[in-house]
Parts: structure tokens; sequence; C-alpha cells
């Protein structure tokens, strides 16, 4: 939240600290296929394996911001696929509720993502973290100007 | 006179053993309104009925600790705002409601000790307690008043520029003690073991610290998300001042607009957040 491992006056991109929450049966297959089918995609997410999408406490997300990640990304199957039948029904409105809280308190919302990828779907992983870390590095860009 | 009707009401109560308390309001010294338990029935002249009586008694039934010492079986005054708060309690299965004995009083709004009419009764919509709620009702009933929801104060925090709004609650969270009075004051933070204390895993970090204070508020509010009735005892204690019924109002904001949900209303109504409906909005994921 307050520690930015951005620095503007690099020439170099820094690389950013992305904590990835990937539910075992979709989106984690889905990173994997990404990476057996040799897609290129940014190294700045580092991925967390969670049981169900359903298991994301919000205190995961926030602990996360607190102790210096830059941006959090919460990924699972889409609705309807979940191998547990509702766990991403229920993480859907829980991190609905966390995003609006962290804009309200002017944590920049393109900080926190959520998305669906299912295990077919390693092309969209990659789409989805090159998003991912491009929101997040302008969100960093710009507190920095912010902060002068 | 609603004061000789509740006393009389307690009066009844006590003597006839429905109950073996009474939680009321009473009075301190001048103009200083406090809860009191009254347990003998000779007693019951403590009680007193004012603009003061802000406190939300409801606390109390939400300790269980205190509701077994006295056997479940309370008595309790509440104005239609505290009955919100129990009507979630109750949702929660934290109270046996066979065993406690709702005296139900109709209220014309609260001050401050200013003398200032309390933000949360201008909005007030509930001056005149259920009928079929409560067990006794005590004062004339009052029609009552249907009121849009106003939430123009969170829309105009909505509207400020991210580093303005960052600033603004910023400044709070500078000077936040973490004394926890929200959270100990509030009715329905009824955790034995409340997150906040634990220290293995430390979730949040315990100083008085920005980051920490700011962490800290997010999770009071979001443990109150679809529960949270507006009963505003949180910012009343606060001793910063801070504006808590922001942050609440803003989750009561968002949950009423995205699953339709207003909490407190309904006693067989679970919290949204353990509930789902398929067609959910879902603009915010990508």
């Amino acid at each position: 939240m307050s520690r930015s491992h951005f620095d503007s006056g690099e020439k170099v991109k820094k690389k950013l600290k992305i904590i990835g929450f990937l539910c075992n049966w979709c989106s984690y297959a889905g990173a994997d296929l990404a990476g057996t089918s040799r897609l290129q995609y940014p190294a700045d997410i580092r991925i967390i394996r969670v049981p169900c999408s359903g298991r994301m406490n919000p205190l995961l997300v926030l602990k996360c911001l607190q102790e210096g990640a830059d941006g959090v990304l919460v990924s699972g199957c889409h609705p309807g696929d979940c191998h547990y039948q509702e766990g991403n029904y229920y993480v859907r409105r829980r991190m609905l509720i966390l995003k609006n809280l962290l804009e309200y308190f002017g944590i920049d919302k393109r900080r926190f993502h959520m998305s669906w990828v299912s295990a077919s779907e390693g092309a969209k992983w990659a789409d989805v973290v090159k998003k991912v870390v491009e929101d997040v590095r302008d969100a960093c860009e710009e507190e920095v100007k912010t902060a002068g | 006179m609603i004061i000789k009707k509740i006393k009389t009401t307690a009066k009844d109560l006590l003597t006839d053993g429905s109950v073996s308390l009474i939680i009321g309001y009473g009075i301190n010294g001048p103009g200083d309104v406090t809860p009191v338990f009254i347990k003998d029935p000779d007693d019951v002249e403590k009680l007193v009925w004012n603009d003061q009586c802000y406190y939300n008694l409801i606390r109390y039934l939400s300790d269980r600790d205190f509701i077994e010492q006295n056997n479940g079986s309370i008595g309790i005054i509440i104005k239609g705002c505290d009955q919100k708060s129990l009507k979630v309690l109750l949702s929660e299965s934290q109270v046996n409601r066979d065993k406690i004995k709702v005296i139900g009083v109709t209220c014309k709004g609260l001050m401050d000790s200013d003398g200032n009419v309390l933000a949360k009764c201008e909005a007030c919509d509930v001056v005149y307690p259920d009928k079929d709620f409560c067990d006794v009702i005590i004062g004339e009933e009052v029609k009552k008043k249907e009121k849009e929801k106003d939430f123009s104060d969170i829309d105009e925090i909505d509207s400020m520029d991210l580093p303005d709004r960052k600033k603004f609650w910023d400044n709070f969270f500078e000077r936040c003690l973490r004394c926890y009075a929200c959270r100990n004051i509030c009715p329905l933070c009824y955790c034995k073991e409340c997150i906040m204390d634990q220290h293995n895993p430390q979730w949040v970090l315990p100083s008085a610290s920005v980051v920490g204070n700011r962490l800290f508020h997010i999770v009071r509010a979001y443990h109150l998300t679809g529960r949270c009735v507006d009963c505003g005892e949180c910012e009343r204690v606060c001793p910063i001042g801070m504006p808590l019924r922001k942050i609440n109002r803003k989750i009561i904001k968002v949950v009423k607009e995205r699953f339709d949900f207003e909490s407190g209303k309904d006693q067989e109504q679970k919290s949204p957040l353990t509930r789902y409906r398929e067609n959910d909005s879902e603009d915010f994921i990508i």
C-alpha cells in the first residue's frame, strides 16, 4: 500500500511484485497450459495456488498489499464451472465489496483485479497477466507522480 | 407518560419472574444518561427516558457470557433503530428470542450532549418499533416514514480524485489511536477472539500506523458487510471523531445497489455474503 517498488527514474522497467491467487482446478491449470504452450507473458506475477477461488479471504489480498505487493490478482473458474459448484459465486460477491472499499479509501482500483480463466485458456491467462501488469504499472507510475 | 409505562412494565416483568434483569436507561448525573441494569423490582425508579438515550443497548445481548450469567432471561428497552441490530443478531442465531423480553419505545429523535439532533435520527425510518416483533410497545404509534436512503455524503467522497480521497482518509488514519472503541461498542462485533487481537498469524499490524490503521478500518468495515444497521455508535464513541458512518454507509450503499439487500429488515434473511445469485453483476472482472 505505501511501499511501492516502482521507481520512475530508472530506464529499465523495474520488476513489479504482483501476487496471483489461482484456483487449483481452472486458473492454475490454465497458467500451466500457458507455460507448456510456451506463451510469453511478463514475469512480474507470483502465483499462489488455492484449492478454490471461494477460499479467498479478503484478508489475504489486504495482507499482500500491506506487506508491499504492488498488485493482487484473484483468478478462478468461470461461473458455473466451479469444481465445488458454487465457490466462485461467493468470492465474486466478496471481492466486489473489497474492490469498492479499496477504491473508497484511495487505493487505486487497478492494483486489484479478478478474472475467470479456465484450464483450457492458456492464451487468455497470458493476456490477463499482460493487462494486470500494465494496469499495476500505470497505477504505480501515477502514484509516484502525484506524490511529487 | 412513556416513562411511567416503562417503569410499570419493568416492574411487572421482574415481579412475575419472566425476566431476571432489565437493561434500560438510567441517569448518572445531570444530563448524563447511562445504561442501567435492574434486578430488584424496587429499583425501577432508576429508569429514565429522554432524548439522550442514544446508547444501543443491544450491545449487551451480543455478549454471550453476559447472557449466560443471567440465564438468558433479560428484558431490554429498545428504540426502533436498536431493533434492527437485534434482528441481525437473531438472523445470526446469536440470541434466543424466546428468552428475552423486548420493550419497544417510540423515539422522536435523539440529541447529543450539545443539544444537536443526531445525524442518524435525521435519516431515521423506524420511529415506531414493529408491533409484532416487540413483546411490549410503549408510546403512541407513529406512521412509518418511507424515506429514500440518502447517500449524497458518500457520493461526495466517491467523486473526489483518488489522491484527494486517499488524503482525506489518511488524515484520519494518521490520528486513529487503535483504541478499538468502535469495535467494542458495535453490537454486531461479537467474535470471542477478534482477528485484530490475533498474533499467529498476525493479519493486521497492531501498531497505530497509517498502514495498520488503514487495514484495520477496511477489515472492520468489511466484517460488517450486509450486517451494519447504521446505528452510529462507532462514530459516536470515536475519540478522534473519525467519520466511521461514512465507511459503513458506503458498504450499505454497495450492498443495496448490487445485492438489493438491506440489513435489519427481516430476521429470516441471511447476510448477502452467505448467498449468491448466478446473475450477480461481474463488471469488475476481466
